[in-house]
């Protein structure tokens, strides 16, 4: 069966570089996707992203990617990473109101805690209900740089702490995933994740 | 909250060095090398700074930046003779995941700070302060500890996050180098101005500087080199340390 992951490229944003290593390194075949052919040709959708909500939409709408994605994540397993998993949402609130690609029914809205903004670093997570992604990772570290949050009260796979502010740090939705937190900068936790998403 | 422990390479291409007061530099190895090595003792991050791309008006290297990026799966920070949006689109697509900007933002165009933020988001956006104590404040220095800015560091800490940085690289030409301690003053008088993560570099030579650093000051990270770099101690040796006398380090 072919199994190539789809990385979707849009714009100048994307942390596309450190993923495709991490997912070659956990055993993974990547294509770059920069249009709607690319996208059809590919069985698999990693959506990264380091930026803002907005310019993550609008850069998706300038690549003709916006419409054709928000179809394709419902038939081919799709991880959200960082901006990529907020952008899974109904709503961003970041520079103004954004409509998302609407998979999880979710805002995206600024962290608000008594302690520095971005939450940057390693920290756990605490799946609260598990799935094949998570598969073995339960408690392990993984690394968080990311100002926003997601608020989901329907799909959240797993939380996490932030100086005793509890978040959303995964979802899950069908074969629809999003994790707040960096595989690709997780060490060997973060291996095994990609791992995971290839045996999907 | 785990404080981050960084690892900084201070590279004069091709070679990563170990400047003392920014100066004096001695050849320790290549990036790529300590990087792996660095990153195999359980770094949490590296910081890549090109210490004479802004003194000489050099091109950054992208190559050797992207072979180093090649190597870790944490997150990887570079800096040094970055003027231009192009400039930090380019470093990341070769790897990066955060730019550390000084020399340009303080001297020239400090502009820059606020469209690379709106681009690239605050995360990805790290002001390196390099700063001077005089008798009762202290001043940002810019080409590797060498250029005077008037400007002064706390004043500058807010300013930049204003402007949307997300994170500070705090660096003291004083201790740089030195293995004599970090100045923890400068260090909690800039954590204490600012809600952004702050690092701190420049002065760790033994473990009870780590500690004393991060009981007083509180910095989000902590950035090491010479005390790496001379074998010392490994990343994993000072995590046990922090552990044992109950400051949360990650694995």
């Amino acid at each position: 069966m072919s199994n190539i992951i789809g990385l979707i490229n849009y714009g100048i944003a994307g942390n596309i570089h450190s993923i495709k290593k991490a997912i070659e390194k956990a055993g993974g075949v990547v294509k770059i996707v920069n249009n709607e052919n690319e996208l059809n040709s590919i069985d698999k959708i990693v959506i990264p992203g380091v930026g803002s909500f907005k310019d993550a939409i609008n850069e998706l709408r300038k690549d003709g990617l916006l419409e054709p994605l928000k179809k394709a994540i419902h038939t081919k397993p799709t991880l959200g990473i960082c901006l990529g998993m907020q952008i899974l949402a109904t709503l961003g609130f970041e520079y103004g109101k954004t409509q998302g690609l609407d998979a999880i029914k979710a805002e995206v809205k600024p962290m608000l805690v008594d302690a520095k903004v971005p939450h940057m670093g390693f920290n756990t997570i605490d799946v609260v209900k598990s799935n094949l992604l998570l598969n073995g990772l339960e408690n392990e570290e993984f690394y968080f740089m990311h100002s926003y949050e997601v608020i989901n009260y329907t799909e959240i796979a797993s939380l996490s702490d932030y100086a005793g502010h509890t978040f959303v740090s995964s979802v899950q939705k069908e074969n629809i995933y999003g994790v707040q937190f960096h595989p690709e900068k997780s060490r060997d936790a973060g291996l095994k994740l990609f791992k995971n998403f290839i045996e999907l | 909250m785990r404080t981050r422990i960084i690892v900084k390479l201070d590279v004069k291409p091709p070679y990563v060095v170990k400047p003392v007061h920014f100066e004096g530099l001695r050849k320790i190895g290549l990036p790529v090398d300590l990087a792996k090595k660095y990153y195999n003792q359980g770094a949490d991050e590296v910081m890549y700074i090109d210490i004479v791309a802004s003194l000489y008006q050099r091109e950054i290297l992208f190559d050797e930046i992207e072979k180093t990026a090649n190597e870790l799966f944490i997150p990887f920070g570079v800096g040094g003779g970055i003027k231009t949006i192009e400039d930090i689109s380019k470093l990341f697509h070769s790897g990066a995941d955060k730019v550390a900007i000084n020399t340009y933002a303080v001297q020239e165009n400090s502009e820059i700070l606020n469209e690379a933020a709106q681009i690239f988001g605050n995360q990805a956006v790290v002001v390196n302060i390099e700063a001077k104590k005089w008798d009762d404040w202290y001043e940002c220095y810019t080409d590797c500890g060498r250029i005077r800015s008037g400007r002064n560091v706390i004043e500058w800490a807010k300013e930049v996050e204003a402007r949307g940085a997300g994170e500070i690289f705090l660096q003291c030409v004083d201790t740089d180098g030195r293995q004599r301690g970090f100045d923890i003053e400068l260090s909690k008088q800039v954590v204490d101005s600012v809600n952004i993560p702050v690092v701190v570099a420049s002065g760790a030579g033994k473990l009870e500087d780590i500690k004393e650093l991060i009981e007083y000051a509180r910095p989000s990270g902590v950035a090491l080199s010479s005390l790496l770099h001379y074998d010392k101690y490994t990343i994993k040796d000072i995590k046990e340390y922090l552990r044992s006398n109950g400051i949360e380090v990650s694995k």
